[in-house]
């Protein structure tokens, strides 16, 4: 009796966020599937961080919801199909407000060329990647988003350079053979159905470049002047081309098994 | 007492035989008995009318218990008995010179006692009525003239050898009997049952006379240490000190061991009841790779009347090889990243890692050379030392795979570690499959026994005292620490654990009851374990970057998967240090690159000594033990040695390290051993006397079957026992009749 009393007040401490909603801030609404509360190895962890004028979440949904949860969860169903990799069915929205994240050691963040982090976020983010956590930033586009998302990010890791990744990095064969550097896509934003262009802003040359820790291991993967979150998200949009989808999840996969694995 | 009712010591009444010595037959004597009770019977009858009830009957029996006396007495009983002639007989006296016979007490030694016993008591009846050759044993038998000439100065007491020696000179002396005189503090281990069985096969009686105090009045003695005798550099070993204190029940004291001087750990204990063994774990640091010789001391007490037998000294040979461990994951799950990074640093283990990624992809990490899969060839797996299985159906693996697994364990002596997994333990169709029977766990037959939810990990009790649970200096710190780790993320039910496995951490799901998380045991050769879970990466990233508990745990948890791994050759010695003896014994079990033993091959120990002593020791197989070799050797000096054992046919070796040590074994058990003393008389048929009682041994000692004998009636009619069995019988009958008014 008195172990079960025991064990019932250390339980109280077990404690796992589960899926949450935030249907004010949905970008592009998506069905909840039936087994979105399911407990697994992993889950799409998105990161929502204040962003532009609203450094606080109370006044505008910001951009950490661009593509939500529509991208996260037609992403994820490629994840299931393709890997033996327990997945859930909905993404995971991790406030950075609280120490969430320390439960997720995988996490995207989209459109960080606004995120506008607090010296709290910068200090808690960087033990979080010191300690093996993972992030995928990625839709920022240009000159302008890059000094914005370096602005937190250099806050962050002052002392680590952000360099190009190299082709033979265990990120780009992890799982699939992710192509050389010249034979690689841009993954463009669905703006290039309208714009023709498959650049946005300044940002002409797709970059994928990351800050790697001490044992040249990859703590933030950055998928620069790129949109993989559209091509998660317009996956069943016939217009967008397969080439680009086929490219984001294979990169996408590789960047969670690179980090579960490294 | 007993000598004076029946006038013989019980040892002859033990010895001998009842007979009885008239040539009358004994039926007649029976009859005699029934026809006196039937006369007694009717002149009662007639005599005692008046008497009612049970009065009368009482009578009768008085009075036939007296009739039946004097019969029997009639029949002149005795006792037949074995008895040494006269002046035919050798009498051995040993007489113990180990340096424990000089110890003082009540103003003289033990030996001083015993010279004295000898000269005043027994000396002159024995020698009267004997031959008698007289020993001095210690370390080696010598024959001596004169006790006066002992003294107390030999570094150790060989009873069983002596024994042995004695037992072999009767096949051409007529030796009667033995007295040994000593306080048994016996040092090469004890009488086995061998040298027990020799001697009762010379049938020749042993009389012990026991010499010093049972118990000192305070002190506190290290009995034992158990420390592995080999480990991997930077490793947590276990200290298992065993001691034993009277005196100071309830007081602090410290254990402390030291390596060449320098403090490796300490430890505060709380002394326990009084003679009793207590058992004490202390964690230490093996430190760098090469010989360690450690000593383990407990902090003397004021007042200890011994204060040498508080330290033991202990070798260790701590290995810089670098262990190789394959780590097979059946899914990308966070604990295999987490592993991996917890044990990169260690520069002992090197760790091989495949995950399968996709039904049909698996990814390798650490590889020089990409396999094509899990092993399928003992030479392929078996060049591992370690194997750690993860989150995979048992089915994944091939019959022939399986076997190979559990060969891993058994026959090439390595550790295989069971994780827990939503495809492992039970949910993987393990406790359905041959690997069941490796693991220390009955697996439950139900397949959803994995389960998603943050638990705290308790430590078991075996956990507070293991190494591989030491997350930091000191017991009770460490204790308070798991208490402060962060709940794992997952478990598994594990069911029942196996008799022999030992628990070491439990988990304590929300409103469950504590169950087995971590279970290890010994199989075959080799060791397994099941730590049922697959969320121990939590304490990495639940925890400040600065701390390192969990690679901690990790790392030694892979040492002991590892540790005791054998190389095709796994040499030992039964003890690595010699107290006071010369002659050590090797054994070699050598086996090819499966792990089948191999006979016909030469092995060679290279023996490296002190003051630069070099030879070579040829290993003989031996017949019954396939692959088993085996080699004696005498370490002339005192100081360390180092074999190197090798197998001419490949390139496999190993060593094996041992210390003779001069001047150590009398200052333990400095007690008389009166148990080792009693067991021996009793075992040969002799008897212990007590300092104060040696003088019955005069009397005892010519029965005996041993030597030149003589069969000897000892008259029992005129034991005092009878005629006050008589007198007895008649006076009750007489007081009950004047009772009962019929005088």
């Amino acid at each position: 009796m008195l172990a079960l009393l025991v064990s019932g007040i250390t339980g109280l401490f077990a404690f796992q966020a589960n899926f949450r909603q935030y249907p004010n801030e949905e970008d592009n609404p998506a069905p909840v599937p039936p087994d979105a509360f399911e407990r697994t190895e992993w889950a799409y962890a998105r990161l929502r961080y204040p962003s532009g004028k609203y450094a606080s979440y109370s006044q505008d949904k910001g951009s950490w919801p661009t593509d939500y949860p529509k991208a996260d969860r037609q992403f994820v169903a490629g994840v299931r199909r393709l890997t033996r990799l327990s997945t859930r069915s909905t993404e995971q929205v991790i406030e950075l407000d609280t120490e969430e994240i320390f439960n997720w050691p995988w996490t995207y963040a989209v459109e960080v060329g606004h995120w506008q982090l607090t010296d709290k976020q910068c200090k808690m983010l960087r033990e979080y990647f010191q300690r093996g956590g993972f992030l995928m930033v990625d839709d920022f586009h240009g000159t302008y988003e890059w000094e914005v998302f370096m602005a937190s990010m250099g806050r962050i890791f002052p002392d680590r350079p952000v360099v190009e990744i190299e082709d033979d990095d265990p990120i780009f064969h992890v799982l699939y053979e992710i192509p050389a550097r010249q034979n690689r896509l841009q993954v463009p934003g669905l703006q290039y159905l309208y714009s023709g262009r498959i650049y946005e802003k300044d940002g002409k040359i797709p970059h994928w470049r990351a800050i790697y820790d001490d044992e040249h291991r990859i703590m933030v993967a950055m998928t620069f002047n790129q949109d993989h979150g559209d091509a998660f998200e317009h996956a069943d949009n016939p217009q967008y081309e397969m080439k680009y989808t086929s490219q984001a999840y294979r990169t996408g996969i590789n960047y969670i098994i690179y980090a579960m694995t490294h | 007492m007993f000598e004076f009712l029946f006038k013989y010591s019980p040892s002859a009444f033990s010895k001998g035989r009842f007979v009885f010595l008239t040539p009358w037959p004994i039926w007649l004597l029976a009859l005699l008995a029934i026809a006196a009770a039937a006369a007694l019977y009717f002149h009662v009858r007639s005599r005692h009318g008046l008497l009612k009830g049970m009065r009368p009957i009482v009578i009768w029996l008085f009075e036939t218990a007296m009739v039946a006396l004097l019969l029997l007495l009639l029949w002149h009983p005795a006792l037949s008995i074995a008895t040494l002639r006269p002046q035919q007989n050798v009498v051995t006296v040993l007489v113990d010179h180990s340096r424990s016979m000089g110890i003082t007490e009540n103003g003289s030694t033990r030996l001083a006692k015993a010279q004295e016993i000898w000269k005043d008591k027994l000396a002159e009846p024995l020698n009267t009525r004997f031959q008698v050759r007289m020993y001095q044993f210690g370390k080696t038998l010598d024959r001596i003239e004169n006790i006066d000439q002992i003294k107390a100065d030999s570094p150790a007491t060989r009873i069983g050898d002596t024994l042995t020696q004695i037992a072999s000179e009767s096949s051409t002396l007529p030796i009667g009997a033995v007295v040994l005189m000593s306080d048994g503090a016996e040092n090469s281990g004890g009488l086995d049952a061998d040298t027990i069985a020799r001697i009762r096969q010379a049938r020749i009686p042993v009389h012990t006379i026991g010499f010093g105090r049972e118990f000192l009045s305070s002190d506190i003695e290290i009995m034992d240490v158990a420390v592995p005798s080999r480990a991997l550099a930077g490793s947590r070993l276990n200290a298992q000190v065993t001691f034993r204190q009277v005196g100071y029940n309830g007081q602090k004291t410290r254990i402390t061991i030291t390596d060449s001087g320098k403090v490796v750990a300490s430890q505060d204990v709380v002394l326990k009841t009084d003679s009793t063994a207590q058992t004490e774990n202390v964690v230490f640091n093996a430190g760098e790779a090469g010989p360690r010789a450690l000593q383990i001391k407990i902090e003397p007490l004021s007042g200890e009347e011994n204060l040498v037998n508080n330290s033991l000294s202990r070798l260790v040979n701590v290995s810089g090889r670098k262990m190789r461990i394959l780590y097979f994951e059946g899914e990308p799950r966070w604990e295999y990243k987490f592993i991996r990074r917890a044990v990169e640093d260690d520069k002992n283990i090197e760790l091989s890692s495949m995950v399968r990624t996709t039904p049909n992809k698996i990814l390798y990490q650490g590889f020089a050379n990409e396999p094509p899969g899990f092993p399928t060839t003992a030479e392929e797996l078996f060049g591992y030392d370690g194997l750690i299985i993860g989150s995979s159906e048992a089915n994944y693996f091939t019959p022939g795979q399986q076997q190979l697994i559990r060969d891993f364990a058994d026959r090439r002596g390595g550790g295989v570690l069971f994780l827990g997994g939503r495809f492992a333990l039970s949910d993987g169709g393990y406790a359905r499959s041959p690997l069941a029977e490796i693991m220390p766990v009955r697996l439950p037959a139900n397949e959803k026994s994995f389960y998603r939810d943050f638990s705290s990990v308790v430590l078991a009790p075996a956990g507070k005292d293991s190494a591989i649970c030491r997350l930091i200096e000191g017991r009770e710190q460490n204790i308070e620490r798991w208490k402060k780790m962060p709940q794992i993320a997952n478990y598994q039910d594990v069911g029942e654990v196996k008799p022999g496995a030992v628990t070491l951490l439990e988990v304590a799901p929300a409103g469950k009851r504590p169950s087995p998380l971590f279970v290890i045991e010994n199989f075959g050769r080799g060791r397994t374990g099941v730590l049922a879970t697959g969320g121990t990466w939590r304490w990495q990233m639940q925890q400040d970057v600065k701390d390192m508990t969990h690679e901690t745990f990790w790392q030694q948890v892979l040492r002991w998967l590892v540790q005791e791994t054998p190389g095709q050759i796994q040499a030992s010695t039964p003890r690595q240090v010699l107290s006071d003896e010369s002659k050590v014994h090797f054994r070699a079990e050598v086996r090819d690159k499966t792990f089948q033993p191999v006979s016909s091959v030469r092995v060679l120990g290279h023996v490296v000594g002190p003051d630069g002593l070099s030879e070579t020791v040829t290993f003989n197989p031996q017949p019954l033990e396939e692959g088993v070799y085996t080699a004696d050797y005498t370490a002339e000096k005192p100081g360390s040695y180092l074999v190197e054992v090798t197998n001419s046919a490949d390139t496999s070796r190993d060593v094996i390290m041992f210390r003779r040590e001069d001047g150590i074994a009398e200052n333990f058990r400095t007690t008389q051993n009166k148990e080792l003393l009693q067991k021996l008389s009793e075992q040969t048929g002799g008897t212990y006397y007590t300092a104060s009682d040696a003088k019955k041994l005069v009397n005892e000692i010519s029965f005996s079957d041993s030597g030149i004998t003589t069969h000897q009636n000892l008259d029992l009619w005129d034991m005092p026992i009878v005629l006050l069995l008589a007198i007895g019988l008649r006076s009750s009958e007489w007081l009950l009749r004047r009772k009962w008014g019929v005088v």
